[in-house]
């Protein structure tokens, strides 16, 4: 199929001229297992079994984060994993903070800019807070994740 | 007992994390899929890639000493990759736009925002299983055709300057 020509040539290689994750047959059987709801409930099940360990996971990487003081690049990595598996081991207002705090150090450290300390700390104690929160109180947490969204994106359109 | 099609494919999972490494192997395993090899960093993921086939690789993409770009570099372009077509889903906690962006000019198949589900992981793996996408290679990249709604119809404008000649090859 030509476009255009002149211009460097681009090389296309469809699906049928290189080797396929599985054969014709085999991927309309794998089709059927990914939409079973068998394999939902497995999948469901793998997900509940691995949310406990999940959790402890989470408050080693609270603990971490904590340790961090001021190595910033420390605790950095922590709020990743926290913002990586929180929500998928049921921690969703931990999650949600710590996806704000690590958006904000990405941000900042791009720009160039020097990182507000008030702020890191603000979502540090947040994080620890809905991590160890034992009944995740959602409510109190999902106000407190909002202010602290709100107080990013005011710095952070200051910081332009 | 798991459903057949997936039961002799080979998975690599590539993942610092040995929680998440632990959760991804239980979902491939709720799919069928039981030969399951995993390392942590994108270095050791070679050196397995080298000892053993894989149909399917997973992988993170902030690790040391090798992240999951250089790893997807490698296998899409070293002349010692085992398999350079192989599916790689990237699954990353890093999700603004620039490192998404990164890893699809590395030449991951899906990208996969955490958190993880396994709707979401399964829907990645359905879309290679039923629409995998055409191979492109041009100066400075090899991988998955990154433009993936491509209409055969359409006679211009061209929406860039540097829209070529497209020859089909056999691989």
């Amino acid at each position: 199929m030509t476009r255009k020509s002149s211009k460097p040539k681009v090389q296309l290689i469809p699906p049928s001229s290189y080797p396929q994750m599985l054969s014709k047959p085999r991927a309309a059987r794998a089709m059927h297992t990914l939409r079973a709801t068998d394999t939902a409930a497995r999948a469901q099940a793998a997900m509940d079994e691995a949310m406990p360990a999940m959790r402890a996971a989470i408050l080693q990487y609270v603990e971490e984060m904590e340790r961090a003081g001021g190595d910033m690049t420390r605790l950095f990595e922590a709020a990743h994993e926290i913002r990586g598996f929180a929500e998928t081991a049921a921690m969703v207002t931990t999650g949600r903070i710590a996806e704000v705090l690590c958006r904000y150090m990405d941000d900042i450290t791009r720009a160039g800019k020097p990182l507000d300390a008030t702020i890191v700390t603000l979502h540090v104690a947040a994080i620890a807070r809905a991590a160890r929160a034992e009944d995740d109180n959602v409510r109190t947490s999902e106000a407190v994740a909002s202010e602290l969204a709100a107080l990013v994106a005011k710095r952070l359109s200051e910081s332009e | 007992m798991s459903e057949p099609g997936f039961e002799n494919l080979k998975a690599l999972i590539v993942e610092d994390n040995a929680h998440m490494r632990s959760l991804l192997r239980a979902l491939l395993n709720a799919l069928g899929v039981k030969d399951i090899s995993e390392a942590s960093n994108g270095q050791m993921a070679i050196e397995l890639l080298r000892e053993r086939k894989s149909d399917l690789v997973l992988t993170d993409l902030a690790m040391k000493p090798m992240d999951g770009l250089e790893f997807t570099r490698f296998v899409r372009n070293s002349d010692h990759s085992p398999n350079p077509f192989v599916p790689i889903i990237m699954i990353s906690g890093h999700t603004e736009k620039y490192r998404v962006e990164a890893a699809r000019d590395a030449g991951v198949t899906e990208f996969l925002a955490k958190p993880i589900t396994a709707h979401n992981l399964f829907a990645r793996i359905a879309e290679i299983v039923e629409r995998p996408r055409a191979f492109v290679r041009c100066d400075g990249y090899f991988g998955p055709d990154r433009r993936r709604h491509q209409n055969d119809d359409y006679a211009g404008p061209w929406r860039r300057k540097d829209d070529y000649e497209i020859t089909e090859a056999r691989s």
